[in-house]
């Protein structure tokens, strides 16, 4: 038991912004009271919110493993010592499974989804978040280049929503997310993509899948609706492909990702330009849709992507490392290190075009804050993007230092002088993703929430203040005491609950033996330590 | 499912471990007194991959060579390990996932090097790897894409005995094309076939890369071969692969580099062939891990790696490594000379299911229930893919994984106690 006193509690999901006010937990579980001889934290002068939840992450499976393969000169540098709490790691872009852990819990985040698992490699994903301690993980399986699900959508569409529940179930996963559906077949057939909805691909279409798929996830009444990764990704003139695609979802449920990497405008193969402003008003009349930013921040990243042709392309401008891996019947993936430069026009456009999208969102509930890590840069520089929408003089100085011609292109020099809340980042950080993710028990604070709570010292440098908490409650338990990793353990995969005709299978089974080189029977995970400890969420129509 | 016909034996699924491709489709034909009848689908190797597993097993713990009750030989290889000042943990690729994952843990503890059998066995393309990145595809992919198959340097008739069977090889419509120094079982199903001097695959690389690029090319030895018409083929599929087994770094950075010049031009994908059934297992985790595939030293609390410094061979033959853990594998069998020599006058625990020459010399050999026949598991086939190894029959022993937990616990409790 523990009491969380008279700290400034921001819980924006139960109407809270910053009202001096205890905080109780008890087993685990925020409760209304405990009793007078309960542990105590004195939270005087501090900043209480729920734990982070962290929407669209790369953190395990066998890409995040191939790139921190890749990258031993980041690991060299960046070392984590054996201690009587912690096991050892290395850091960088790509961090180790244990300093994964480690490090999102010092950052507050205790719930992280890894948004990209081909199905066919969930058992590897698995043991990969088994080695991420603390937080608590759930992941979305890849479906927008699924060859027997294509099948499905061509001759037996009814089928969709019983095979993507089966899939959901045989792998523990999640949620459901397209990555350039269509494109990534023909990237895998002889280097093709797509570059509308409605090119042809294994007869069928872009907007075919999208269509089909976020209706079969819509009827299932999945928890978190489909999880979107447009076509045309960083492509000059993309913002028209993903309007396409809003219209193609429209009236059902569904969560962009990344979304600052579909904004551009211009023509393909010219030079982009902000499109953010046509973006955010659209995601703000849609109250149907949301999205997370995927923010470019200056300095070291590492993209890695189901979307290979886009790698492909990012190899040709760096002319560095490249892994491209194809995955039977379901995807793809690529791999390219990456530093974003603030005098290079088209980074600083898309670092620009992101603080747009913040800065003109309407709804912070359906606008939430995300890198992409560590695509647009690592989850550790959350701190600094929080301090660019807090603190417009930090911004300005920062847009001066940025490539000229680029802010240009954007509103940002035009009177944007919007500085986020603290109650506002508590939604971008921690209430809007779960409520997105559909996590009824994270993200807030009222009585039978999960014990998941970040402290953080009231501080003028927000970046300070948030890249340094001084408790976090993982579950009931004092993770971080001031400012110092005490405690690890394992954290809870979050699955989905979603019923199927069994009927499907035998369905199945025949795709299997058609298309795939592992048996049928080898395909669903059954290994307990792999799926334990678990918690399931059902599926359930949103309120 | 098992199928029961009381008037018979047990039918039941099984997974072979006997190389790389870690096949699935196995049936374990289980007679009434739980042993092995027969096996289903196998290969040669898999049958004897099975047959050493089954056999006769040697004494579940031997000390000094002496039969000895198990928890005498845990204490004994905790106190070896314990007091070692540079210990080597060894092996890996014929475990499961989680034997792995106690291993690096058990590395981490006692301060040790950590290196898979792997870079030994399979060639080296970890530091081609990390200078170039690579462009590689599961099985299925390779199956049903892949209009070029050139086989480099490898011998899968020999040594992957189902790949083409599983690969649909050969088949009219698509080409295969075997390079290597002799014509092997292999060379004799290929389309075309290239008698490639064991020495010269740095410079055949090299000149496909110039002939793919459309560069003009110095006509040197090589070209007597006719590369001209292999880069033409390579250049005109839509989609191609190389199954390989490179030895040496250069080579491997000759590969990987024709690869990704190829990748410009057309798709192609390129999958290394390695043995052992969780090869790539023992890469992933200890890269999840540590960040690191192979050769990794936790001497200084926190890992390093350097291939080449810190791999077994070489951390033997310097004389550096004072004890060893060698985890299914048989080192002494396959180590160079000197680091063979080495080996044998440090103190060895050896863990294994099989009656190995390792095991043989051993200070402390542990035998175990066998990954795949005794206890299911979890290992990475050479595609990477994640494979279910079944256990078709019972066995009282414990695990790969329970006896390097238990070592652990002992090391921990070691510490722990009062001098």
């Amino acid at each position: 038991m523990l009491r969380i006193a008279s700290g400034s509690v921001y819980d924006p999901a139960n109407g809270v912004a910053g009202e001096v006010r205890d905080v109780c937990l008890s087993e685990g579980k925020v409760v209304d009271d405990v009793p007078a001889h309960a542990a105590r934290i004195d939270a005087r002068g501090m900043v209480v919110m729920p734990g982070g939840v962290d929407i669209h992450a790369h953190i395990a499976g066998p890409k995040v493993n191939a790139a921190r393969r890749l990258a031993p000169e980041e690991h060299r540098g960046d070392v984590v010592d054996r201690s009587a709490v912690l096991r050892s790691g290395t850091g960088g872009t790509v961090p180790s499974t244990f300093v994964t852990g480690y490090r999102y819990a010092l950052l507050g985040y205790t719930t992280v989804v890894e948004a990209a698992t081909p199905p066919l490699a969930a058992r590897h994903v698995l043991a990969e978040l088994r080695d991420t301690p603390i937080i608590d993980a759930a992941f979305l399986l890849l479906m927008g280049n699924n060859l027997a699900l294509f099948d499905l959508i061509r001759r037996d569409t009814a089928r969709v929503r019983d095979a993507i529940a089966w899939w959901l179930e045989a792998t523990g996963g999640y949620g459901v997310k397209l990555v350039n559906p269509g494109g990534v077949e023909l990237w895998k057939r002889a280097n093709g993509n797509v570059t509308s909805l409605d090119d042809e691909v294994a007869g069928v279409t872009p907007r075919r899948v999208i269509d089909a798929i976020a209706g079969a996830v819509h009827e299932l009444g999945l928890p978190h609706p489909v999880h979107v990764h447009c076509n045309n990704l960083g492509v000059a003139g993309n913002w028209r492909t993903t309007l396409d695609t809003l219209h193609t979802l429209e009236g059902r449920r569904a969560h962009l990702a990344h979304i600052q990497f579909h904004a551009y405008g211009g023509r393909p193969g010219g030079r982009p330009r902000s499109r953010a402003p046509a973006i955010a008003e659209y995601l703000g009349a849609h109250p149907e849709l949301s999205a997370d930013v995927g923010q470019v921040m200056f300095g070291p990243a590492t993209t890695m992507t189901a979307d290979a042709p886009v790698s492909a392309m990012l190899r040709d401008v760096t002319g560095g490392k490249w892994v491209n891996a194809d995955t039977e019947v379901e995807t793809g993936c690529g791999i390219v290190p990456f530093t974003y430069r603030e005098r290079n026009y088209v980074h600083a456009l898309q670092w620009g075009i992101g603080l747009e999208l913040f800065l003109l969102s309407r709804d912070p509930w359906r606008l939430v804050l995300s890198t992409d890590h560590p695509n647009g840069g690592s989850f550790l520089s959350y701190p600094r993007l929080i301090r660019l929408l807090m603190d417009r003089d930090f911004r300005n100085e920062q847009l001066r230092r940025a490539n000229k011609r680029a802010i240009r292109s954007t509103v940002l020099l035009d009177d944007l002088e919007r500085e986020y809340t603290l109650e506002e980042i508590a939604i971008v950080t921690r209430a809007g993703p779960a409520r997105l993710l559909g996590l009824r028990d994270k993200g807030h604070l009222g009585a039978g929430a999960d014990a998941d709570v970040t402290i953080y010292d009231e501080r003028a440098d927000r970046e300070e203040m948030f890249a340094t908490p001084r408790h976090v409650i993982k579950g009931g338990r004092a993770v971080v005491r001031d400012g110092e990793l005490v405690e690890t353990f394992a954290g809870e995969l979050l699955r989905v609950t979603a019923p199927y005709d069994p009927a499907v299978e035998e369905v199945l089974r025949a795709q299997f033996e058609e298309r795939y080189s592992v048996q049928f029977e080898s395909y669903p995970v059954r290994e307990q330590w792999l799926l334990e400890p678990a918690r399931r969420i059902p599926v359930g129509r949103p309120a | 499912m098992p199928s029961h016909d009381p008037a018979g034996p047990l039918a039941r699924s099984a997974t072979c471990g006997g190389c790389g491709l870690v096949c699935d489709d196995i049936t374990a034909v289980v007679g009434e007194r739980g042993g092995l009848e027969r096996l289903i689908h196998t290969c040669s190797l898999g049958d004897a991959w099975f047959a050493e597993r089954v056999a006769p097993a040697p004494p579940i713990a031997r000390v000094d060579g002496r039969e000895a009750g198990l928890d005498r030989a845990l204490d004994e290889a905790g106190a070896i390990l314990a007091a070692a000042r540079a210990p080597l943990v060894y092996g890996l690729g014929q475990t499961t996932c989680e034997a792995q994952r106690a291993a690096v843990a058990l590395a981490e503890a006692i301060g040790a090097v950590i290196d898979p059998a792997g870079p030994l066995l399979d060639g080296a393309s970890g530091l081609a790897y990390q200078t170039l990145g690579a462009s590689t595809a599961t099985l299925g992919d390779v199956r049903d894409r892949a209009e070029v198959v050139v086989v480099w340097r490898a011998d899968p008739v020999a040594t992957h005995p189902r790949l083409f069977e599983r690969l649909r090889l050969p088949d009219p419509d698509r080409e295969l094309v075997v390079v290597d120094e002799r014509q092997t079982a292999t060379a004799a199903r290929a389309d075309a076939f290239l008698e490639l001097p064991a020495d010269r695959d740095v410079e055949a690389l090299w000149t496909l890369r110039a002939l793919v690029g459309e560069a003009p090319v110095a006509r040197g030895a090589a070209v007597e071969l006719p590369l001209d018409e292999l880069a033409a083929r390579l250049r005109a599929c839509r989609n191609g692969a190389i199954l390989h087994r490179v030895r040496g770094h250069v080579e491997a950075l000759a590969l990987h580099a024709l690869v990704r010049d190829l990748c410009r031009v057309t798709h192609v994908v390129a999958v290394m062939l390695r043995r052992e059934a969780n090869a790539a297992g023992a890469e992933d985790v200890l890269a999840w891990q540590t960040g690191y595939p192979a050769a990794v030293s936790f001497a200084r609390g926190h890992p390093r790696a350097s291939p080449g410094e810190l791999s077994a061979a070489t951390v033997l033959e310097r004389g550096e490594a004072d004890a060893a853990l060698v985890v299914g594998s048989d080192p002494l069998e396959h180590l160079p000379p000197a680091a063979a020599e080495r080996l044998r006058a440090i103190p060895v625990v050896s863990v294994d299911p099989r009656d190995t020459a390792t095991a043989a010399a051993a200070h402390v050999a542990i035998a175990t229930a066998a990954a795949g026949v005794h206890r299911p598991g979890v290992v990475h086939r050479l595609d990477g893919v994640p494979v279910p190894l079944r256990a078709p029959l019972a066995s009282s022993r414990p695990s790969d994984d329970d006896v390097l937990w238990s070592i652990a616990e002992r090391l921990a409790r070691r510490r722990e106690a009062p001098a």
